[in-house]
């Protein structure tokens, strides 16, 4: 019998479902980790990167702009803005959306505090680091790896000389003491008790991952997103939308002339940029967790929507168009 | 907490500007989800998301933790 269920309530469930289905991966976990785990000890903590704790980082202009792929970022050629602007604070890019960036211009020879960000634990993340442009330009870039990535991931990353900092992703912690979040960091401490990673909350993709880095570990108090809708466009094509942009892995399975198929792909307003925007149902999943968490972030942090368009809208969040962002932070 | 899916109108059927937040519920009810149409929609499609929200009863620790 299906059931009714109110919008928190909604995630809630939709949080669990999302649990059992990762949870589905926990072996392939548990191998990345011990695959990893020589080179965490080796590696440094992504804790490096906190100004409070290393000194030569600059304290001023303390703000970022968190990349992602989302697809206003390429209608409203944010790049190419980013690129041609004197931008002087932090650039996270989302590990998808490296070599686009990269390509377009923005690199860490024109922006020196360069970073990407990896949380998916699937082996496929490997994709993101083989294109050619990156090992031009690796060795400028500061990766923030989780302990769970896979390991051939990490090893094409290492390759194209991006410095690995490692951070854990929190998932089990509020298990106690035999929970995995635990278990690592004791064996992560093993070699060394100070050895202690950043653990962060994912809100279930790397967008979000990012977002939550900059001001919990790079400690931004202001922090913009671009290519971050959490959501389709209007024009994208409904391939496109209900593949989520990955035909591969995600098949359809709704008629979409049913009315599940309205409640799955749903479309909303967005009253701070005047557009509509898709939402699939894991955009639906990403979207309301990320809304929730910037309204519980810290007062002094500032999160600015300069993505034009997608989803992320309402309290604690600022819109703007990006270029209004870039005269005003520059 | 508020959340989009109070906001969710289908633009087709609903001009946004002269309803209010009472008229949008009673319209958004029956346009939700089900847990069971979300799980299945989950089985059969493939889709599993990148990893999952962390949840604790200590609400600061999802926000994150400096150091483990």
């Amino acid at each position: 019998m299906s059931t009714k269920l109110s919008s928190k309530d909604l995630q809630n469930s939709i949080e669990e479902v999302m649990k059992k289905k990762q949870y589905e991966n926990f072996n392939q976990w548990v191998t990345n980790f011990s695959l990893n785990l020589p080179n965490i000890w080796n590696d440094e903590s992504a804790n490096v990167l906190n100004p409070k704790i290393n000194t030569s980082f600059e304290k001023e202009n303390n703000s970022a702009i968190v990349i992602g792929r989302g697809p206003s970022i390429n209608k409203f050629e944010h790049l190419k803005l980013l690129a041609e602007s004197n931008y002087q604070g932090n650039i996270i890019c989302c590990d998808g959306k490296l070599a686009d960036t990269l390509n377009a211009g923005v690199t860490p020879d024109k922006f020196s505090k360069f970073y990407v960000v990896t949380i998916d634990p699937y082996p496929g993340i490997i994709k993101h680091y083989e294109h050619e442009i990156i090992k031009s330009y690796g060795s400028k870039i500061k990766g923030m790896f989780t302990v769970l990535t896979d390991s051939k991931a990490v090893e094409k990353a290492r390759q194209t000389g991006i410095k690995i900092h490692w951070l854990h992703s929190l998932f089990d912690y509020n298990e106690g003491i035999k929970s995995f979040n635990n278990l690592s960091a004791i064996m992560i401490r093993a070699k060394n008790s100070e050895h202690k990673l950043p653990a962060i909350q994912t809100g279930g993709n790397v967008g979000t991952a990012a977002w939550f880095t900059a001001w919990q570990i790079l400690k931004c108090s202001t922090v913009a997103l671009i290519g971050i809708n959490h959501g389709w466009e209007e024009s994208d094509s409904w391939e496109t939308i209900i593949h989520h942009n990955n035909k591969a892995e995600i098949s359809e399975v709704v008629d979409r002339d049913s009315k599940v198929f309205k409640k799955l792909y749903k479309k909303i307003y967005n009253p701070d940029f005047n557009c509509n925007c898709i939402l699939d149902p894991l955009f639906q999943f990403y979207s309301e967790a990320l809304k929730e968490f910037i309204e519980r972030s810290p007062e002094k942090l500032t999160t600015i929507n300069a993505t034009e368009g997608g989803s992320i809208f309402g309290n604690r969040i600022k819109s703007m168009k990006f270029n209004d962002f870039l005269k005003e932070y520059n | 907490m508020k959340t989009n899916f109070k906001k969710n109108i289908d633009e087709k059927n609903i001009d946004e500007k002269n309803i209010d937040e009472k008229n949008i519920d009673e319209l958004e009810s029956g346009h939700n989800l089900t847990q069971k149409e979300f799980e299945e929609y989950i089985a059969k499609s493939g889709a599993k998301g990148s990893f999952m929200v962390y949840r604790s009863n200590k609400k600061d620790d999802e926000l994150g933790l400096d150091e483990l």
